[in-house]
């Protein structure tokens, strides 16, 4: 018997019908009833992003994600992990017993030398936590009394595909689904005219060519695709082909629509395939994205205070700034997971000069969204988090002079940090040595990572599973990962 | 024995004497009354005498060792006071009824045995509510007399012991020691009451222990005085709690030898802490520690918790597809929804809210109504959702007249006022919610006074400065438990001052140095000529450590290397050391600058001389 075969035998119509609200079959009773907009109708909706049952596994902290991704890899040791004695070893080599066989990139791997590259910018503490923060990031330095900086993430893979694959898949390899597809697959969202799950890949200042981002970054792997992430353009309309062509009005669409969800049933119950519930269930949400979009995205009635939050790059479209209120705004309106992937950290060279103009995107938003999310109660239901992939390397690549330098992939440790429901703000988690190189105390693997970012939400990441080719599939993997309770409040 | 001592000693009759003052006052007015319906005013007059001359006596000596057993304290302040003033009125009445007696004043006597006995009633209450606490005679009365003496009713003992079985969500002191200390423990180490000056109610009171020191070492069982105590064999005077009290089950004792050796956590769930098999299932027992009486820190729920979930859920799926809301279960064990009536916008009204708190009210625990359409009446419906932990009424329509309607909400720990028509008015009310931590009033009308005085309302409260003093002195024990240690400067750091190479001769090609070629080698700033010689030390250090370690400690005012000839090669005459010169990498001597000089225009014309003399 085919795979395909038995997983028909195995869905029932009831379970089919059960399974979703918007399923092919709900949509058409209804509309047989009643042919105006469903909305409009008041009849009685079953939910768009139901949770699965037996979710929450206990009390969420959190309701919502905002994942910040700084994708290439921001420089830990410029920005967050000050190291105030390597300014004596300028030019230093690196130690053999500090390096202790770490592997390089072919991007170094045939330097000569590796010599140390202290940061040529300014550390100061802030706020009553004092934490040091560089002068790269004023903005979010005097927020810091909310964040959770971990200073002693760290990973195993060492280039950016693989790296950032693992980090929101939870595998080097692909095809698993990310870490907002299983949060929307487990716990559903609140709204039912948003997705549950926003992606949004803003523009970045620095150089022009970045790292290329992968829709496997947000994709739902094995899981059914409707809880994949929804990207949202940055130029031009936010989401493709949203707006009814001309000559075509919301009831045609509406009649369309049915008519498409009926043949696509039928064709359901001949195959079993469930892309075809997916697809589906995209239509339908496509139908009501065209309102809610909109609504979305008409920043018409934000006063002029919240968006000098965010810097005066918040109205133009396709910023950064513009991101995190758009992220604010799914949120408010009942969104579960929002991710921003912001590119071209890295700096493998003229890093004073693109760490800078980096910094500059994202800075003054981040504050923004804090105090933003903070002022309206949302900060203490929302878990925000913020990192790349990996970290960047003590040890200078290419020319290192007083006023230049760059760095290269170090994945053995770097710096994220968590804000928001249930995370204890004000705290540093973890050391590092002096080098920057090696974890002292209190690692974190981004497994772990995953596991707190789980466990903020509700969800026990050992219970979260999907069968798939015969395993229980989760978001950690098979090895062991724990919840960091160091940080949690 | 010091006066001290005799004084505790004799303090602790008290109880006994007490008895025998209001023995003889019942058995006067008996008496009397015997008189009144049999009267032999002769007979009982001179029954009274006696009975008189022993009352006196025994009073004072009873107020006497009162006072003796109230000296060193640790008993309830206000409920000291009546009782003591209660007394001293019955002693001066004894000895007015004795002046009366005397003086043959039997009207005057009835009278003040009227008041004596009177006053004993009280008198003895206070001084059994010091002892046993506030609600000894109430504790078990039947609920008709409670509610008629205005007592609330303690949550029901189911209630109390729904600790979450969840390992994750089990604080292990919260839920499993507290409650030991609850049961056994607190009615004489309480905040009624705190003998030997030692409170277990709470977890900052368990580090700053009493009289006798700490009550526990923290990771030392053995150590730790309370263990010690509750492990004496029962008969010990020492053994706790005393005899007569009910005794915890070995256990329960083996549950605190655990904790204790732990660490003694206080903010550790039982998923973080590594537990045998037994102590697990001690700890998730349902019914573990279901304590008599409701803890004495936070003011218990008027309201039982709700049915299970279960017995819902099927009016969730429907009145969630009904009012367009999402309403979903908070955790799989407990009886809580978390509601977002907030995605419906405008079109959710109070009559939808009504619908809601009717079907779903007693297990709603989050419920979100930003932007939702409901006004001040509806806000009345709230009143059936006693168990809301966080409520968000932002850019509602509500005004101060609503907020009223949140007085029933005692469990409410975040409330969400942004946006709204909120004044200053309506801000006072709110002091009143005894749980809330968090409140939001961005873009509301609330002055900063009356932010203010709100806070002030709700932090001055006496639990909060004896708490405040706690822990001060809890950081004074730990200022007196820390070590410092002098050891004297730490050596000099090895490391020259940065970038002054340690050499001024390459130690590869012996010639001078050029200051921008370096190398850290061994914590060390080395020099070289050029970057060839650097590249050629770098792959053989070791064939040039011995040379660097000549060139890197020179004699004072030298070059670092001794040259290596003693007559100049120019004159002959001796070569004076400070007069050098490197040449094809070696350092030569000369006598004077002129054959220095001399030297360096014609090098070749003394290279044979160099080489002889070598």
């Amino acid at each position: 018997m085919t795979p395909l075969q038995e997983f028909t035998l195995r869905m029932t119509r009831r379970a089919f019908f059960k399974s979703t609200g918007l399923a092919a079959g709900r949509i058409a009773l209804a509309t047989l009833m009643l042919p105006e907009l469903l909305r409009a109708s008041g009849k009685p909706q079953p939910r768009a992003h139901p949770a699965l049952p037996g979710l929450p596994h206990f009390k969420p902290r959190a309701r919502h994600l905002i994942y910040l991704f700084m994708n290439g890899a921001p420089s830990q040791i410029d920005l967050w992990d000050y190291k105030p004695r390597l300014q004596e070893m300028y030019d230093a080599d690196l130690p053999d017993s500090v390096r202790q066989g770490q592997r390089l990139t072919t991007m170094t791997s045939g330097q000569k030398r590796f010599p140390i590259a202290p940061s040529i910018f300014k550390f100061a503490q802030h706020g009553q936590s004092g934490i040091w923060v560089s002068e790269l990031l004023p903005y979010t330095a005097q927020v810091v009394d909310e964040l959770a900086v971990i200073k002693t993430a760290h990973t195993e893979a060492i280039n950016h595909d693989p790296a950032a694959t693992y980090l929101l898949t939870g595998s080097q390899i692909p095809g698993r689904p990310s870490l907002g597809a299983w949060i929307s697959y487990g716990l559903g969202s609140e709204s039912d005219n948003l997705p549950a799950f926003v992606v949004m890949t803003p523009r970045w200042s620095s150089k022009r060519d970045a790292q290329a981002l992968y829709q496997r970054l947000w994709g739902s792997g094995f899981l059914p695709a409707r809880y994949q992430g929804v990207p949202l353009r940055s130029i031009g309309d936010p989401v493709l082909f949203l707006n009814n062509p001309a000559g075509v009005d919301s009831t045609a669409r509406r009649a369309m629509l049915d008519g498409l969800a009926r043949l696509n049933q039928i064709a359901f119950e001949r195959s079993g395939d469930p892309e075809i519930q997916t697809r589906i269930a995209q239509y339908e949400m496509a139908f009501r994205l065209q309102s809610s979009i909109p609504e979305l995205t008409d920043l018409g009635n934000e006063p002029q205070a919240v968006l000098d939050l965010y810097g005066p790059e918040v109205t133009v479209p396709g910023t950064f700034a513009a991101s995190c209120l758009l992220a604010r705004r799914l949120v408010e309106r009942g969104v579960r997971v929002v991710q921003i992937l912001h590119r071209e950290w890295d700096t493998h060279e003229n890093l004073p000069r693109d760490l800078s103009l980096q910094c500059r995107d994202i800075d003054r938003a981040c504050r923004g969204l804090i105090l933003d999310l903070k002022q309206r109660g949302l900060l203490e239901e929302t878990l925000v988090v913020w990192g790349g992939e990996f970290g960047r390397t003590v040890y200078c690549q290419g020319e290192l002079t007083r006023t230049n330098y760059g760095r290269d992939h170090h994945p053995r440790c770097f710096t994220m940090w968590m804000a928001g429901g249930g995370v204890r703000g004000g705290i540093v988690y973890g050391e590092t040595d002096d080098f920057s190189y090696n974890i002292v105390r209190d690692p974190v693997h981004i497994r772990d990572l995953n596991a707190t970012i789980l466990y903020c939400m509700g969800i026990d990441h050992k219970r979260l599973t999907y069968r798939f080719q015969g395993l229980d599939q989760r978001l950690t993997g098979t090895e062991e990962a724990r919840v960091i309770q160091g940080i949690l409040s | 024995m010091t006066a001290a001592d005799w004084a505790l000693f004799l303090g602790r009759f008290h109880p006994l004497l007490v008895h025998l003052p209001i023995g003889l006052v019942i058995g006067l007015v008996f008496l009397e009354l015997v008189a009144v319906f049999r009267p032999r005013r002769a007979v009982v007059r001179a029954a009274s005498g006696p009975l008189l001359a022993l009352l006196v006596p025994t009073t004072l000596a009873a107020a006497v060792s009162g006072w003796l057993l109230a000296t060193p304290g640790g008993y309830d302040e206000a409920l000291l006071r009546n009782h003591r003033i209660t007394g001293l009125v019955i002693a001066a009445l004894t000895g007015l009824m004795a002046a009366a007696h005397v003086l043959r004043r039997s009207g005057l006597y009835r009278f003040f045995l009227a008041l004596c006995f009177v006053a004993l009633l009280p008198a003895s209450h206070y001084g059994g509510s010091l002892t046993h606490g506030r609600d000894y005679i109430t504790r078990y009365a039947p609920p008709w007399m409670k509610h008629w003496l205005g007592l609330r009713q303690p949550a029901p003992a189911t209630a109390q012991s729904t600790a979450p079985i969840d390992p994750t969500a089990f604080d292990v002191y919260q839920h499993g020691i507290q409650p030991f200390f609850d049961r056994y423990c607190v009615s004489c180490h309480g905040a009624e009451k705190a003998r030997a000056g030692l409170r277990l109610d709470h977890a900052a009171a368990l580090w700053a222990g009493g009289d006798s020191g700490p009550a526990l070492v923290p990771g030392q069982p053995a150590a730790s005085l309370l263990l010690q105590r509750m492990r004496l064999p029962l008969d010990h005077d020492d053994h706790m709690p005393p005899e007569g009290k009910p005794q915890p089950e070995p256990a329960d004792l083996a549950l605190l030898e655990w904790w204790i050796l732990a660490g003694a956590p206080t903010n550790r769930t039982l998923a973080e802490l590594e537990a045998p098999e037994a102590i697990r299932t001690r700890l998730l027992r349902p019914s573990a520690f279901a304590p008599p009486q409701s803890p004495s820190q936070e003011p218990s729920s008027a309201h039982p918790s709700p049915p299970p979930l279960e017995t819902v859920l099927p009016k969730v799926e429907t009145l969630s597809a009904t009012l367009a809301i999402s309403i979903a279960p908070l955790t799989p064990t407990e009886p809580w929804l978390q509601v977002n009536a907030a995605v419906a916008g405008t079109r959710f009204t109070d009559a939808h809210l009504a619908r809601l708190a009717d079907e779903l009210g007693p297990h709603i625990r989050w419920l979100d109504l930003s932007g939702t359409g409901i006004t001040d009446a509806g806000l009345l419906h709230l009143a059936a959702m006693p168990h809301l932990e966080r409520l968000q009424l932002d850019r509602t329509a509500i005004t101060d007249t609503g907020l009223a309607a949140l007085r029933p909400l005692t469990e409410l720990e975040s409330l969400n006022l942004y946006g709204t028509g909120i004044t200053d008015a309506g801000l006072s009310m709110l002091a009143e919610l005894p749980r809330l931590r968090r409140l939001y009033l961005w873009q509301t009308r609330v002055g900063p006074e009356a932010v203010h005085a709100l806070i002030n309302a709700r932090t001055r409260r006496p639990e909060i400065a004896a708490w405040e003093q706690e822990l001060a002195q809890l950081q004074t024990r730990l200022e007196r438990a820390r070590l410092i240690v002098e050891t004297g400067a730490p050596p000099a750091d090895p490391l020259p001052s940065p970038g002054v190479p340690i050499n001024t001769i390459c130690p590869v090609s012996d010639k001078l140095v050029n200051l921008a070629v370096t190398l850290w080698h061994e914590n060390q700033l080395v020099a070289f000529c050029c970057t060839n010689c650097r590249a050629q030390f770098q792959q053989e250090p070791a064939r040039y450590r011995a040379r660097l370690a000549q060139l890197a400690n020179p004699p004072p005012g030298r070059l670092g290397v001794q040259p290596a000839n003693t007559q100049c090669p120019v004159s002959g005459q001796p070569a004076d050391p400070n007069i050098t010169l490197v040449h094809a990498g070696q350092l030569i001597a000369f006598c004077c600058s002129d054959c220095r000089e001399q030297f360096r225009t014609r090098p070749d014309r003394y290279r044979q001389a160099v080489s002889q003399t070598q």
